[in-house]
């Protein structure tokens, strides 16, 4: 290796997608390879060509490791995915019910509490976004080994359904930007649920292998 | 596991690129030998999932090597071909080249 080679660091961010993906052994060997070659090409064609190849190379085994977990478990992953379905249907309702309960018994009040309520309102998209990073971590919990497969497949699941419905509105009614995008939040959130699971097993694993 | 399993395209490619690295088959050597050979870009996610899902039918093994400084402290990953794998390429092989037989390649009528 080269001086430049020595110096040169390969991208962490994909470092930590692969490890996303890969189970223990499988993370060891391929991301070996990917270092190895990395510090080749340092040294022959430069730092910055070297990380465009390692970020190439990273995204395109991430796509294929996430492929081959589904096809090596569907109907465990599939299982994961529908019962964190389930679980996003009843928990995502349970706030909006809590709410029309208290604002139906209470209605007489909130014209002079109103600031009150706005900030319930608030707070519900906090529980949203909270609910949905419990689904991603519980159906993490699930799909042991596949945490990210399992919750991307979910947000695919739940991106498909969420641009039907965003076309619907659009066709039908104003279309509403920022309501749009922070929709989007949830997706993000139950993915950040499972590569928080994904984190926390992989750092077990690798302190019980390092005992 | 039928005795009429035919190896993948890609299956194909890599037992081959296996079997011309003999003992130096590891995912690094595998993927330049095929970008070499084939002029392809292939990524080392597809070529651990395909060496995997080989492993799984028994054509090929892999054992560890000891970790190396250029590598991060990682150990590669060794494989070879076994016996069953090599009786697998020859089935294709001959399955190919059945189909090839009686054909004219070169004047073969091109609908383009």
């Amino acid at each position: 290796m080269t001086a430049q080679a020595n110096y040169a660091q390969p991208p962490r961010a994909a470092i930590w997608l692969v490890n996303q993906f890969a189970s223990g052994e499988a993370a060891e060997s391929i991301l070996g390879d990917l270092l190895e070659e990395f510090f080749h090409l340092t040294s022959k064609s430069g730092a910055a060509f070297a990380g465009r190849w390692f970020w190439r190379q990273s995204l395109k085994t991430v796509a294929q490791l996430a492929v081959a977990g589904f096809r090596a478990a569907p109907w465990s992953t599939a299982a994961a995915v529908a019962g964190g379905f389930l679980l996003d249907r009843f928990l995502h309702s349970m706030p909006d019910k809590a709410l029309s309960a208290v604002t139906d018994r209470y209605l007489l009040f909130w014209s002079s509490h109103f600031q009150a309520y706005l900030w319930l309102l608030n707070g519900m998209v906090f529980l949203h976004l909270a609910s949905s990073l419990l689904i991603g971590c519980m159906v993490a919990l699930t799909a042991k080994g596949r945490e990210l497969i399992a919750t991307l497949t979910l947000v695919l699941v739940f991106c498909a359904m969420m641009s039907a419905a965003f076309f619907w509105i659009a066709m039908h009614r104003p279309v509403d930007i920022p309501w749009m995008l922070w929709s989007c939040a949830d997706p993000f959130a139950i993915v950040a649920g499972g590569a928080i699971v994904r984190t926390r097993r992989s750092a077990a694993t690798s302190l019980t292998s390092a005992a | 596991m039928s005795a009429r399993d035919y190896l993948g395209e890609f299956e194909h490619v890599i037992v081959l690129a296996l079997l011309r690295l003999d003992d130096q088959a590891y995912g690094v050597t595998v993927r330049q030998e095929i970008e070499l050979r084939t002029k392809r870009e292939v990524s080392i996610g597809a070529v651990y999932a395909t060496l995997d899902r080989l492993e799984t039918k028994g054509y090929v093994k892999s054992r560890r090597g000891d970790p190396t400084p250029e590598r991060g402290g990682r150990s590669k990953r060794f494989f070879r071909v076994t016996a069953k794998g090599v009786a697998a390429v020859n089935r294709t092989h001959r399955a190919l080249q059945s189909l090839v037989e009686g054909l004219d390649l070169g004047l073969a009528r091109s609908y383009s």
